[in-house]
């Protein structure tokens, strides 16, 4: 009774303090049972899902997954939420709120284990998911990214993969072999210097290195860097950055901000700038388009391809991560439709459609990670996954990591304090 | 129908009324009527009122007792809660991105509305005088109005750009370096602000000019023909004809600036850092970002109050009793 009314002051409360988009519609799920006969299981499917896009490619895709879900559970209906990442938690809340919950929920690295905590997802035990199973399907090193108190509650469907790229004729041009990237910090930051082009008046016109990161977004560029200094965001849980080695990476960041690239600096598409030839070097997304239609094939071929290893090699993943809400009446059925989104034909949709390549280990998934040579790279070195999250409390916190990086970055206050403080609000 | 009056009617006021039929005093007959056509009247005042009172009770009045009660627990949407009594408003206290969010929301409102009011009234003056084109300013300056926020908002992240942004290049005309617009923690809500300003203009602009083209014209034929200047007449026979527009767009221009949320989420995130961080964006995040729905009531508490305290003041600055 308490929480009812509790929910029903939060929906109203809801209502008064969304400014966006909010809440959804649908019907919620019928009675039907979790153990229903599929050849006779009625109700509706209720998918939260940023992985296709609200193109015609993408709600063709979609309905392939619908289809071939349909084989199985013929009169089932599935209703879809194509959310985005950035209003993925508002929909999350207020379904819970309104009492709708999602049956399946497709959300990122780093949600799992929030929502795990808070008891919004299921533990896929209940439908034979164990961390063999991931491991067997996928990669081990996503284990962690799925899992929360041993348990297992998400199924890695598509990751999302960073390396870093270096422009062969920058470093040719600055007397650089680009044969020998540079993989520490240390080495990284002598060669970002020496390619980094300034005008008469000592203003920055090509970046020696691009974070590919606006203001309050060097999160994933830290995690990166902490993660080849061979020191996880999060040690079972627990924060792992409030540690010399934590506060000598973001001091070395800082070191690089405003030296060899402005803070902040994007070009106006806000791609990474080391694929349009405006940087030398930096981080790049899991996939490039060689064609005409994208960078071209002359581009394409002045890229090579690495990873940062300062005592550990550092591939940040992030990626799409499928979940069975707590509330369903559906497991078997949402279990299969996930299952339907991690065919190899899927995946490799998925992954074209995103710029991503497809968690999946197997032969028949790896068309779109071959398609690219960064796609192919990182897809090789998936092994070497860091990731954030980590924290019962990540979602609440990972807005502190934005805004304190750049008070450090900045100089607005030290990296030990801001390290502190974060890992003062980490649980 | 004739009627008949008494030549001395009590009181020294207008001359009663006698009914011809009755042969007594209109006055004894009539109050059953008015006392009926009150009745009905009053009852279509409900009837029309309803609508709106439906709307206020749903959406204003039950969402703020809501808020209210939600911002002494800890509900986060899922999960246990506590009645936590007034620790969210003790932690808010504490809380940096609040403190900031707090200062940035005022400072905001301090800047943004006076200048825009200020603007608006010029561009008023100026539209409402006879020159070429007056069709195309009057919509020109009404078209940021009118244009999605996320669309405004987006334009001027590319004239904010620094490496290809317009900004950057009109001072390069004048040799100034590249500024970080958005990215410099200094100047990324004065940024924010010229966005405000220029955004807000055509509705206030809009609300001037329909209250200066209701001023007398003879009043100012008058103030003319006394020998007074253009100042003079705009500040002795304008200016106080334009009191009640001012209350109304100083009022809304309050609430809109403290509501400003869609211009800081889509430009800079509150960042960098959390130079940008207003209230309605802390609250958001607060609510669905970090799902802490009772914090996040607690500060929708303290920004009603606020608002509330501005408009109070704003009142009193203005004179509130000409409006009235």
């Amino acid at each position: 009774m308490k929480k009812r009314f509790l929910k029903t002051l939060a929906l109203t409360a809801g209502l008064a303090l969304t400014l966006g988009a909010c809440g959804s519609g649908g019907t919620g799920s019928s009675p039907a049972g979790a153990k229903d006969d599929p050849a006779t299981a009625t109700g509706t499917i209720r998918v939260m899902i940023p992985t296709y896009p609200l193109s015609n490619d993408g709600k063709a895709e979609f309905q392939k997954v619908v289809d071939a879900f349909n084989k199985k559970y013929p009169k089932m209906t599935v209703e879809p939420d194509f959310v985005t990442y950035n209003n993925m938690n508002e929909k999350i809340s207020t379904s819970i709120a309104s009492g709708q919950g999602y049956d399946v929920l497709v959300t990122g690295v780093g949600w799992i284990q929030p929502f795990a905590a808070k008891k919004v997802f299921k533990d896929l035990g209940a439908v034979g998911v164990t961390t063999d199973t991931i491991t067997k399907d996928t990669v081990e090193a996503l284990v962690p990214t799925v899992t929360y108190n041993g348990k297992v509650y998400g199924y890695p469907m598509i990751a999302d993969a960073r390396a870093v790229a270096l422009r062969k004729s920058a470093f040719v041009e600055a007397g650089l072999d680009p044969n020998k990237p540079p993989t520490t910090m240390a080495e990284l930051k002598a060669a970002a210097e020496k390619l980094t082009k300034r005008d008469a008046s000592g203003k920055i016109t090509r970046p020696g290195f691009d974070f590919n990161a606006a203001a309050g977004a060097y999160r994933q560029a830290y995690i990166t860097f902490l993660g080849s200094a061979g020191t996880p965001l999060y040690k079972d849980g627990k924060p792992n950055f409030n540690n010399e080695k934590g506060i000598s990476t973001l001091n070395w960041m800082k070191s690089m901000v405003n030296n060899v690239e402005p803070f902040g600096y994007q070009n106006a598409a806000q791609k990474p700038l080391v694929l349009t030839n405006e940087a030398a070097m930096g981080f790049v997304k899991g996939a490039v388009d060689c064609s005409d239609k994208g960078i071209g094939q002359k581009n394409c071929d002045d890229l090579s391809y690495f990873l940062l290893d300062d005592g550990a090699k550092s591939e940040f993943v992030g990626g799409d991560i499928a979940a069975i809400g707590a509330t369903t009446k559906h497991t078997d059925a949402a279990w299969a439709f996930i299952q339907a989104l991690s065919t190899p034909e899927a995946s490799n949709a998925q992954a074209k459609l995103n710029q991503k390549i497809p968690a999946s280990n197997s032969p028949a998934a790896q068309e779109q990670a071959q398609s690219n040579p960064l796609s192919k790279f990182v897809s090789e070195n998936l092994n070497h996954a860091v990731f954030e999250g980590g924290a019962a409390n990540w979602l609440e916190v990972r807005n502190s990591f934005n805004s304190g990086f750049d008070e450090a970055l900045l100089g607005k206050r030290s990296a030990e304090e801001v390290l502190t403080s974060l890992a003062a609000q980490s649980k | 129908m004739s009627e008949l009056t008494t030549s001395k009617p009590l009181g020294g006021g207008a001359p009663a009324r006698l009914s011809p039929t009755v042969g007594k005093p209109a006055g004894a007959g009539r109050p059953a009527k008015r006392k009926s056509l009150t009745r009905k009247q009053t009852r279509a005042g409900w009837f029309l009122l309803t609508p709106a009172l439906l709307h206020s009770t749903i959406f204003i009045s039950i969402p703020t007792v809501a808020a209210i009660v939600l911002s002494m627990t800890d509900y986060s949407f899922t999960g246990e809660w506590q009645w936590v009594g007034f620790a969210n408003f003790v932690e808010l206290m504490g809380d940096q991105n609040f403190k900031t969010a707090f200062i940035n929301t005022v400072v905001y409102a301090v800047v943004v509305v006076p200048i825009s009011m200020g603007l608006a009234l010029l561009i008023a003056l100026g539209l409402n005088q006879k020159i070429r084109g007056l069709s195309f300013f009057r919509t020109a300056f009404y078209i940021p109005t009118v244009t999605a926020t996320v669309a405004v908002a987006s334009v001027w992240l590319w004239m904010y750009n620094p490496g290809s942004g317009l900004g950057n290049g009109i001072l390069s005309l004048f040799g100034i370096g590249p500024q970080g617009w958005l990215t410099n923690p200094d100047m990324a809500l004065g940024s924010v602000m010229v966005v405000g300003v220029w955004q807000g203009l055509g509705a206030k602009m809009i609300i001037y000019l329909a209250a200066l083209q209701g001023v007398s014209r003879e009043l100012i034929e008058a103030a003319d023909l006394d020998g007074a200047n253009s100042w003079q007449i705009f500040r002795h026979v304008k200016w106080p004809a334009l009191a009640p527009a001012q209350f109304f767009v100083l009022v809304t221009a309050i609430v809109s600036t403290f509501q400003v949320f869609d211009l800081v989420y889509v430009m800079t995130q509150g960042g960098p850092g959390i130079a940008t961080n207003v209230l309605v964006l802390d609250i958001y995040n607060n609510a669905f970002q970090s799902l802490r729905l009772g914090y996040a009531s607690a500060e929708t508490v303290i920004m009603i109050l606020l608002i509330s305290v501005f408009i109070y003041v704003g009142r009193k600055l203005q004179g509130s009793d000409k409006s009235e």
